[in-house]
Parts: C-alpha cells; structure tokens; sequence
C-alpha cells in the first residue's frame, strides 16, 4: 500500500504542483521568473522521486481502489522520467525564450506541468477511457502552449489545425474504445489480451476495427504517415521550447501507451506488424523528404520528427510480447528527448527577438562568433543523425538490432537507408555554421542564461545516455 | 416491437440532426439541429433503461450546454453577409462521401457481427442514481477522478485563449 503510494508519488507531486501553480499565478507577487523556477522545481523533485525507485519490476497501483487501472512497471517508470526531465528543460529554456518574446504569463508555466500529468498518467494507464482522458488532458494543454501567443497569425492557424484534426484522433479513439468493448466488454488492455487470447483476433472484426481506430489516434498523435501533415505547421507555429516538448514529452507519453496497448496480446501485436511495417516505412521516407525540402529550421526538425517516429515504430514493430521491458523504445526516447530538447533549448537564446532567425542562412557562420553554442548544436545534429559515440547512434544500434532479431532484416535495413539520407540535413545546418563567414554578430542573444546552462547539460547527457548501455 | 420502431426513430433523427449541424449555413440553424441530436440521444439512453444518463442527457447538453451556445450565437448577432462564402460545397460533400463510403460499409460489417445484440433490459434499479454512482466511484474512479483535472485545464484555456488580454508584466 505504502509502496503503490509512492509509485505513484511523481504523478502526485506534478498534479499538486500543477494546480498550486494555477493558484500563484492569480498573485502579483509571482510573475514569469518565478513561475517558471517554480514549474522547474516541480519537475525537479518529481524527477528525484521517481528516480529514487528502484526502475525495475512491476506494481498495479492500488489495485482494489483503482479497479487495475494504473500499472507503474519499468517501460512506464523509464518513460515518466524522460518526461519529467523534458518538462524541467522545457521551462528553464521557456524562461530564457520570454526575455525576448513578451507574450507570457504565469500561466504557461502551470500548463506546462498540467500538460506532464496527462503525460504521465498517458504512461500508467492501462485501461482506454483512463488513457482517452489522460490523451486529452495532455492534448488541451497543449493546444493552449501552442496558441498562447494570440497576436501571431501562424500560431493561430497552427492551434487550429491542431484543434480540428486533434479533435478527430480523439473522435476515433473513442469509436475504436466502444467496438472494443462492444465485442470484450471489458476496456482493460489486460482483459482485452485475455479475450483476445481465449477467442482470436481474426474471429471478431469489431476488435479489428476498434483496435484500427486506435491505431489511427495513437499514429495522428505520434505523427506517423499518413497522419503527419499537420506536424509541420503546428510545429511551426508554437513557439521554441513548446515544439521541443511536443516534440519530445508528448511522442514519449503517446509511444509508452501505443506499446502498452500493443503488447496485450500477442495476436493483437501479429495481426498489425504487416500495417506496421509498411507505416514505419512510409514514415521514415515521408519524413525524409519533407525535411531535404525544408529552408526553415524549425520545420527541417518538425520533419525530422517525423522520421524519429517511423524508427521507433519500427522498435514497436519488433517489440516481443512475452518479456516486454520496453527498454529500447525508452531509450529511443531518451537519446532522441537529449537531442531534440538540447536544439530547442539552444535555438530558444539564438533565435533572438519574436524568432527572427528560424532559416539555415541566418545561423551561417554561428561557429566562429559563438564557438561553445554552434558545438553544441553539433552534438545534438549529429546524435540525432545517429554518429557514434553519441546516444543517438546507441538509440538507433538497438531498434536496427532488435529489429534483426524479431526476423524483421527488411525493416532494419530500410532503417540504416533513412539515417543515412537523414544526415543530408542535419549536416546542411553544420556546414552552415562552420564553413561560413559570421554575417552578423548574435549579439542580441541573451548571454549566459538557463538555456544555455540547459543546452551543455543536455550535450553532457547525450554522452552520459550513450555510456549507459542497455542490458539486452 | 415498438421499442424497435422507436430505436429507428431515435436513431435516424439523431444523425439527421448531426449532419444537419455540418450542413446548415447559418450557425443557429446547426445549433438547432444539433438539439434534435441530443435530445433523440436521450431517447435512445431512454430505452435502454439508462435513467440518470437520460436526465442528465436532457438537463446538462441539451438543457444548459445547449442554450449557453445558443445565447453566445444569437450574442455575436451573425447576419448572412458575415458567413463565409461555401463554393462547391455539393461537390465537397459528394467527394468526402464517396472517401469515406468504403469505411462506413465496414462499420456496418462490425456492428452486424457484434455479439450479445439482443438483450434483455436489465432489472434491478439498473440506471438508476445509486448503481451508477456505485460504478463510478468503485470501478470507474480513476478515469472519474482525471476528468477533473481535464476540466480544470480547459477551463485555463477558455481564459486564457478567450479571455481579456492581461498587460504584460515584465
């Protein structure tokens, strides 16, 4: 009892945090700094807690009360702290992004933690209507992050889009959720799994088709094809540190509940790897292309995310239901949360004033003005492209491996093909930065500041993340 | 056999209703048709015995929800010059139904073969205020309990997103 509790602490302290933060910021006395050093506590300590558990090994919390509905087991509790650790840079960098842009009140900052609890009750849940709740928590608080900014055009368009087709996935998952029960009568993934293996998947279309319409929700939010076009935009139109952390807590929160739906059963799991296998495909090479087209930054790495998502399908693809650990998708999403997040959180201090420098050309020659800040993006470029010894390479080196050994050779080869046209342009943005003159002096970036303080930590982690290799 | 005729009532005249919402030009005709959604909803949670869920079907969407929608429309006073014009709207409508055809054929295929489709109503008080209570709050905490906090957070987005522009404080 007492250790369900503080298993369940982290979600505890981010929720309270969460509401508390709601409270402040009806206060004079708190305003943007606080809020945002008050968010990044929030993070801090919840991300203490959770580490100090012991990682391994599986509990339903409170299973008479919450009826097994809430599981804390490794795969939840690894991605519960890449989500906390997303959130903390997110509102360190959030801080240094709003000395230049003025559209900020304390509010984003308890939106932000709002967001993590939807996320993290997203990673526990093992039942639909709790996971459809938690998605929209998560998604609501989203939306707003991405349209705070209300005098901005794109950003209204991109809270729009967003809105709308959101509003679909979310229409699907419940339709998918009433065949489900309609034919188990149950929407415990559990259960499910138990009926699924008492009666077989192919006997009863309304499983086929409810666990479709899953699918389809779960593959809009993680942004795979077809479901990708509104990616670019909305990306486009949120501002730094919020697509880092869409790009990274949110892929993390919808990846962790996609992989706990899938590993039900292993029925469930073989009647969709061919879909699967073809999406992940389609993924990676959609990605690639819309990201070779692309002369804004932001957009090359909305694209890119993209892509991101096509390899961790691949892993969900190769995932074994027996002993599922989720161990690789976790570290996935570890190394590519170091990656994605350290750019942001590099481009929230770069970018400058209402972001002016979002296009390759304008950080052209960043290296010799700004030596420390152009390596670091580097780093980041080059672990997300997959170089060895970054954590990025070691991501990739275990979804190509667990790939082969699922007998999926096809897959993991197209894999290798993808990161290798991937390095064109993440390459282009180095080469930009190196072997240019500097056409202006950045000299309106904010200094030193939590941003940059984020950003060399989050280079130390893609080192630290790849000299922590999994047990496999 | 007249529970059944009332179902194909209910039934026809909540999509009617709903494709009406999509349909009608003017917002407070899609509000109104959308009415006609709700309230045959509460017919068909009616019939199956579900008495709390039909009340509160009728008093909270179809009554509360339903009529603050319509007060904000008839508040913005839409008149026709202000809609947007709807060019080959017929084609659209025709296009998307032609898509979407092939889904709904296999949504038909589902529902024909869904097990347990005749079904005794249950006894027992079922529906009622005390065994819906007792589901909610032993079986279904968890995903009761969240909601709040959903609620909580589009709350601060309608205030946020809608409300009055606070001045920045720097």
């Amino acid at each position: 009892m007492t250790n369900d509790l503080m298993l369940l602490l982290p979600l505890i302290i981010v929720g309270v945090g969460a509401i508390a933060l709601m409270l402040a910021s009806a206060y004079k006395i708190i305003n943007n700094t606080s809020a945002a050093l008050g968010s990044a506590l929030v993070f801090a300590v919840a991300f203490l807690v959770q580490l100090s558990f012991c990682l391994k090994g599986n509990a339903v919390l409170f299973s008479d009360t919450f009826n097994g509905i809430l599981v804390a087991n490794t795969f939840s509790k690894g991605a519960g702290l890449v989500i906390l650790a997303c959130g903390l840079f997110t509102s360190l960098s959030s801080q240094t992004y709003f000395k230049q842009n003025d559209f900020c009140s304390p509010e984003y900052y308890s939106l932000t933690v709002f967001a993590a609890s939807g996320m993290l009750l997203l990673t526990m849940t093992q039942e639909l209507i709790s996971a459809f709740v938690a998605l929209e928590i998560m998604s609501l608080a989203i939306y707003i992050l991405v349209g705070y900014n209300r005098k901005n055009v794109v950003a209204a368009e991109a809270v729009l889009k967003y809105l709308m087709l959101g509003a679909f996935a979310g229409a699907f998952l419940t339709m998918g959720t009433a065949f489900v029960y309609g034919q188990t009568g149950t929407t415990q993934f559990a259960k499910i799994g138990q009926y699924i293996a008492a009666n077989g998947f192919t006997q009863s279309p309304a499983i086929i088709g409810g666990a479709f319409f899953i699918l389809v929700a779960f593959l809009f939010k993680a942004a795979a094809f077809p479901f990708h076009a509104w990616v670019i935009d909305v990306y486009d139109g949120a501002s730094m540190p919020i697509t880092g952390y869409m790009a990274t807590g949110l892929k993390t929160a919808i990846f962790a509940v996609f992989a706990n739906f899938l590993v039900a059963d292993a029925q469930l799991h073989a009647g969709w790897i061919t879909f699967l296998f073809y999406v992940s495909v389609l993924t990676m090479f959609a990605g690639n292309l819309i990201a070779i087209g692309q002369y804004s930054l932001k957009r090359m790495l909305a694209a890119s995310g993209i892509v991101h998502s096509g390899y961790l399908l691949i892993a969900l693809v190769a995932v074994s239901t027996e002993a599922f650990s989720g161990a690789v998708i976790a570290y996935y999403l570890a190394a590519y949360a170091a990656g994605t997040l350290g750019i942001f959180s590099a481009l929230s201090y770069l970018s400058g004033k209402d972001e002016k420098r979002v296009t390759f050309d304008d950080f052209k020659g960043l290296a010799k003005v700004r030596p420390y800040s152009a390596a670091a993006i580097s780093i980041f470029l080059l672990s997300m492209a997959g170089i060895p010894p970054t954590a990025g390479f070691m991501g990739k080196f275990y979804i190509i491996t667990s790939a082969i050994d699922a007998g999926q050779v096809t897959l993991a080869v197209l894999g290798i093909i993808s990161s290798v046209i991937s390095m064109w342009y993440y390459l282009r943005l180095i080469i930009n930065m190196y072997f240019y003159e500097a056409e202006e002096s950045f000299a309106d970036t904010v200094p030193s500041s939590l941003a940059s303080a984020c950003t060399f930590a989050l280079a130390f982690c893609v080192f630290a993340i790849s000299l922590y290799p999994l047990a496999i | 056999m007249f529970a059944d005729g009332l179902f194909m009532l209910f039934a026809v005249l909540a999509v009617l209703g709903a494709a009406g919402l999509v349909l009608f030009r003017h917002p407070m005709n899609g509000a109104m048709s959308f009415v006609i959604t709700l309230i045959s909803l509460a017919g068909l949670y009616a019939l199956l015995s579900a008495k709390l869920i039909f009340a509160l079907q009728l008093i909270v969407y179809a009554g509360a929800i339903m009529s603050l929608i319509v007060f904000i429309i008839m508040f913005l006073n839409i008149q026709p010059e202000d809609l947007p014009k709807e060019e080959g709207k017929l084609l659209n409508i025709l296009g998307a139904l032609i898509i979407v055809a092939p889904i709904g054929y296999f949504l038909v295929k589902i529902v024909n073969r869904l097990p347990n489709a005749t079904t005794e109503l249950l006894g027992n008080n079922f529906g009622g205020v005390k065994p819906v209570g007792l589901l909610l709050f032993k079986d279904w905490l968890v995903p009761f309990e969240i909601v709040s906090i959903l609620l909580l957070v589009s709350l601060m987005g309608a205030l946020l997103l809608a409300g009055k522009k606070k001045e920045v404080s720097k």
